[in-house]
């Protein structure tokens, strides 16, 4: 195999600058052809371990892992569903009766979900304020495939601890089983719970067609994402 | 008795505290005379236990003598001096690089104990690098007791060699280029100086004690034009024997550590060998100089097979004193290889152009020991003046020169790292003054870290730790455990700055959801050297230093850089 100077220069990780200069100094093994300055990989090889030297030429770089296609807010909402009228009267029992509705968790892990999700509202509250909280696990829910965002409107307003003392009336179940998905729907989330005409919007209940166009709309003009 | 007292501090601080080459000079000599009574003591005990020891060349049983001499040896640095096996060159050029030329006394002793079991019963090696070791561990006690530092003593390390060397051949100059060539590594004009006098030193403690001073009596020799074309061709012979028997010999101690043989074993198998091939060929045994008189002076009768076979046998003899269980060096052996060389290559040249006026045989034999010199040890001014000093003969310069450089650039050629310097190189502690492995290994994790880190909680919520970092200017912070403090992760400043301009999420997430832990980490025992290597494949420029789950610091290129830097002109500036 044949290497340029340009070549070469990139395995090595110098500018090509650095390469003239080598050949210049007489530090590399070069066979000259007229003009045309090309490495003989072979040769550079052997003179590198005569020189006790560690020269990293591979054939190609390898190919950049295909990232998974990034889930938005609405397909988890999708993925998640919307249940009206829950009842329940504090914390534990709103989020009992919730994720008991909740059919994308499957029966058997259902408890275990609520002991780590009030286990996350006793290290500090997920209700952000507006009437609205955003109960999930500190760590990321491994028996789900894809993420899911589950919204819970209760039938009563319930003292839920929250952040600016007010009583919550909406939930936003987030289940992620990835820590950077989590990061990403939070961020979305927060984002679109900042406006208040969104607040205004949830007060209704408003149906999952409406509730996603409405988020999309939204999403369309957050700066990070 | 105070004011002696203080006429020595005043003495002291004026004349060696400042300057030190006096004192190096005056330490110098001492190392050297020391050295060259070791190197006489070992030559002399060498002489008279071969003549007690003759008359039983002629028994039946003599092949076992070797073998005794072996277990003895292999016995004695084993269990009583209680010290690696080999010849011990390499030893002291990694204590040289690595630790500034620090050796146990014992070494000054257990190598000429155990060379002398060996080689005086017949085993094929030579008394120098014994002598070597033992003149370097001298020096190298002398300047632990006198107190000097690494570099001085280094230089006295350098005495020592060069002392032993000049004594046990007489010959000064080889002493000096021995000592700077093979063993320190640098010319350095603070340093030769005391080695040349102790060189000296060591030459004149032989010349007063041996009274027959030259270990091989000078010949004339007539050298012309056509020898100095034949050595060419020498050269190149004799390079590929030097490269056969530096093979030979690491092949020979590799199978030997193999083999499932205990070491008395290895011992007996060896010695019986070499003792078996000495049946056949007498010229194997012991370090031959001897024979070596008898080739130079031209009596040496053996026919041109016969001594292409003598070749062969003494090399594979060395090989199996040398790595089943024997001690001794490779010096003498490459002088007796190198003149059955010289021999067989002048009388086929005989053969063939039987016209041609060329020099005796006597001169090639001292053609082809140079060669293997500078072949298997690729020094070539070292093979040049010890084959000019051991032989007083000056008109052969010439073609020494030739057939030195010749070999050793052959010999290179073919494989780049010297007899000495292969394991050094192998095991990566071939450290010459100036190399970026020598910096890399001098400078170690600990002086390179950086403390000075605050530690946050995995528990902390993302908007206390906003918090902290607008009050700091740190770029990483190291995440720890709550009750235990041990290390978790560490958080990047670069790396948060997303969640960081999302004021909506600041409540909601831990320090322990957005920090990076399976981030490598490198700890205290690590080299530099993998340091780097971490970074390289990880493609990061800082590091977190942890030990036993705690964290240490930060380990940066940057700071990597600039003590790099520092310490590559401390160790290049002149002294």
């Amino acid at each position: 195999m044949e290497l340029s100077v340009f070549d070469l220069s990139k395995h090595l990780g110098v500018t090509t600058s650095t390469i003239e200069r080598w050949l210049r100094q007489g530090k590399l093994p070069v066979s000259l052809r007229g003009a045309n300055i090309k490495f003989q990989v072979k040769e550079l090889e052997m003179w590198a371990s005569k020189h006790n030297l560690e020269l990293k030429i591979t054939q190609d770089p390898a190919p950049e892992i295909a990232q998974k296609p990034e889930i938005s807010l609405s397909s988890a909402i999708l993925n998640g569903g919307i249940y009206i009228d829950i009842p329940g009267h504090d914390t534990e029992s709103a989020l009992k009766e919730s994720i008991s509705k909740i059919s994308a968790v499957p029966e058997e892990h259902k408890q275990g979900l609520l002991a780590r999700l009030l286990e996350r509202e006793a290290a500090l509250s997920t209700g952000i304020g507006g009437g609205i909280a955003i109960p999930h696990p500190r760590e990321q829910v491994a028996f789900l495939d894809n993420p899911v965002v589950s919204v819970c409107f209760l039938k009563n307003d319930v003292d839920y601890k929250a952040l600016d003392h007010q009583p919550v009336s909406a939930l936003f179940i987030l289940l992620c089983p990835e820590l950077k998905m989590h990061l990403k729907l939070l961020s979305s989330l927060s984002f679109c719970l900042k406006n208040q005409n969104f607040i205004q919007f949830l007060k209704d209940q408003p149906g999952e067609d409406n509730l996603v166009s409405k988020i999309d709309l939204l999403l369309k003009d957050n700066p990070l994402s | 008795m105070s004011f002696i007292k203080h006429w020595y501090k005043t003495f002291y601080q004026r004349v060696f505290h400042l300057d030190d080459r006096l004192l190096l000079i005056i330490a110098g000599s001492l190392a050297g005379i020391c050295s060259g009574l070791a190197a006489v003591a070992l030559r002399l005990s060498l002489e008279t236990m071969l003549e007690f020891l003759h008359p039983l060349r002629h028994y039946w049983w003599a092949f076992v003598l070797p073998a005794i001499g072996a277990v003895l040896s292999s016995f004695y640095l084993e269990k009583i001096a209680r010290e690696g096996a080999g010849h011990g060159v390499p030893e002291v050029i990694y204590s040289v690089s690595r630790y500034g030329g620090l050796l146990r006394f014992r070494s000054s002793y257990s190598r000429l104990v155990s060379s002398f079991l060996t080689i005086s019963s017949g085993g094929s090696a030579g008394p120098e690098a014994p002598v070597v070791m033992s003149g370097s561990s001298i020096g190298s006690n002398i300047a632990k007791v006198i107190g000097l530092n690494d570099r001085q003593r280094i230089t006295l390390v350098g005495c020592g060699t060069a002392g032993a060397i000049a004594s046990i051949f007489n010959a000064p100059i080889a002493g000096l280029v021995f000592a700077v060539e093979v063993i320190l590594g640098e010319w350095k004009f603070v340093s030769i100086i005391p080695i040349a006098i102790a060189a000296v030193a060591g030459a004149q403690v032989s010349q007063a004690i041996i009274p027959e001073q030259v270990l091989f009596y000078h010949h004339p020799f007539q050298v012309g034009f056509y020898d100095v074309i034949a050595c060419l061709a020498l050269a190149v012979f004799a390079a590929l024997i030097s490269v056969f028997f530096t093979k030979v010999l690491r092949q020979s101690g590799q199978l030997a550590k193999k083999s499932s043989f205990p070491l008395w074993g290895r011992a007996i198998v060896g010695g019986c060998s070499v003792g078996l091939i000495a049946m056949f060929m007498p010229v194997v045994l012991g370090e031959g100089y001897h024979f070596i008189q008898s080739m130079i002076s031209g009596t040496f009768s053996m026919g041109i097979l016969f001594t292409f076979m003598a070749v062969f046998a003494k090399i594979i003899a060395t090989a199996l004193t040398l790595g089943w269980g024997g001690s001794g060096g490779i010096f003498a052996p490459c002088l007796l290889i190198g003149s059955l060389t010289g021999i067989v290559f002048h009388k086929v040249l005989l053969l063939f152009f039987p016209e041609i006026g060329v020099a005796t045989e006597g001169a090639y034999a001292l053609f082809g020991m140079t060669a293997l010199i500078s072949g298997v040890m690729q020094a070539p001014l070292t093979g040049i003046f010890l084959i000019v000093e051991i032989t007083g003969g000056y008109e052969t310069i010439l073609p020494l020169i030739v057939v030195s450089s010749i070999s050793s650039t052959m010999s290179h050629y073919i494989e780049p790292a010297s007899f000495y310097f292969k394991e050094l190189i192998e095991r990566g502690q071939f450290l010459r003054p100036g190399t970026d492995a020598k910096i890399l290994s001098d400078l170690n994790i600990s002086e390179l870290i950086e403390t000075e880190y605050t530690c946050v909680s995995e528990n902390m919520v993302f908007r206390e730790f906003i918090g902290i970092i607008k009050t700091s200017n740190q770029n990483f912070y190291p995440v720890t455990e709550d009750h235990t403090d041990n290390y978790k992760g560490v958080i990047h400043i670069r790396a948060i700055q997303k969640y960081a301009l999302d004021p909506g999420i600041h409540d909601m997430i831990f320090l322990n959801q957005i920090m990076q832990s399976n981030i490598q980490t490198a700890s205290l025992e690590n080299d530099l050297h993998e340091v780097l290597d971490m970074m390289d494949i990880n493609n990061m420029d800082t590091l977190p230093v942890v030990e036993n789950d705690r964290f240490l610091g930060m380990i940066s290129k940057t700071r990597i850089l600039d003590l790099y830097r520092r310490e590559l002109i401390m160790q290049t500036s002149v002294h």
